[in-house]
């Protein structure tokens, strides 16, 4: 197992022009949370041309599905990602789930409005608004998540506080 | 048009959570930039890792 390499699946797909905005744990610790996540969740833009452009992204780091036996006749490309819509994959970067639609936020479309610029090195993406990510944790409805949107929301208080 | 900012209501329950947080954790993160968190966080998975590892390969 691979830790996962954020800063590289960040800008290997910044690089290969995919719209996308990070959301999940890496969109919390962009935020300030000091909770610690495995895997980068990422909500992309289900238009052909970037689903062609996350297809080719991603060939180079061989994406699988999770938890899969080995040996499947699985490809990563457009027509897979067509015919799918949410996808937890292991790469050789590490693992990357990424989704379609997401509870409480809906599609690419519907968070980008809202969402953030952030840069890493000289590469810019986008981060889900913190107001975003607490009401996708809310709409969640996870037990486990009860520790983090508690912590999301004492971060919206430090930051208003400070504004 | 600006977006309609989200409104978050309080929740009893994630109120009683929030009384456990550490928050100068926080307030030191909220002092790094994006970039800065990003990469705090890469290295403390990294740190957990070796860590893991270690104690797999200690254990008889």
């Amino acid at each position: 197992m691979t830790a996962t390499d954020f800063p590289a699946l960040i800008t290997l797909l910044t690089e290969g022009g995919v719209e996308f905005i990070v959301i999940g744990g890496v969109a919390a610790t962009i935020h300030g949370s000091a909770h610690i996540t495995v895997d980068l969740d990422l909500l992309y833009r289900r238009t052909p041309g970037n689903v062609e452009r996350l297809a080719a992204a991603l060939v180079p780091i061989r994406p699988y599905l999770r938890g899969a036996p080995e040996g499947l006749p699985f490809r990563f490309d457009a027509a897979t990602i067509h015919r799918g819509l949410n996808f937890t994959l292991q790469t050789t970067l590490g693992d990357l789930d990424l989704l379609g639609e997401v509870t409480g936020g809906g599609t690419y479309d519907m968070v980008l409005p809202e969402a953030e610029t952030a840069l890493l090195e000289e590469h810019r993406f986008r981060c889900v608004s913190l107001r975003r990510l607490i009401a996708m944790k809310r709409a969640a409805g996870r037990p486990k998540d009860l520790n983090v949107i508690a912590e999301l929301e004492a971060l919206l208080e430090e930051r208003e506080r400070d504004e | 048009m600006a977006e309609p900012r989200i409104v978050i209501e309080p929740d009893p329950v994630i109120e009683v959570f929030k009384k456990d947080i550490d928050r100068t954790l926080l307030r030191a993160n909220l002092k790094l930039s994006p970039e800065e968190r990003l990469r705090k966080m890469q290295s403390a998975v990294r740190s957990v890792r070796v860590l893991r590892e270690a104690y797999t390969k200690s254990r008889p």
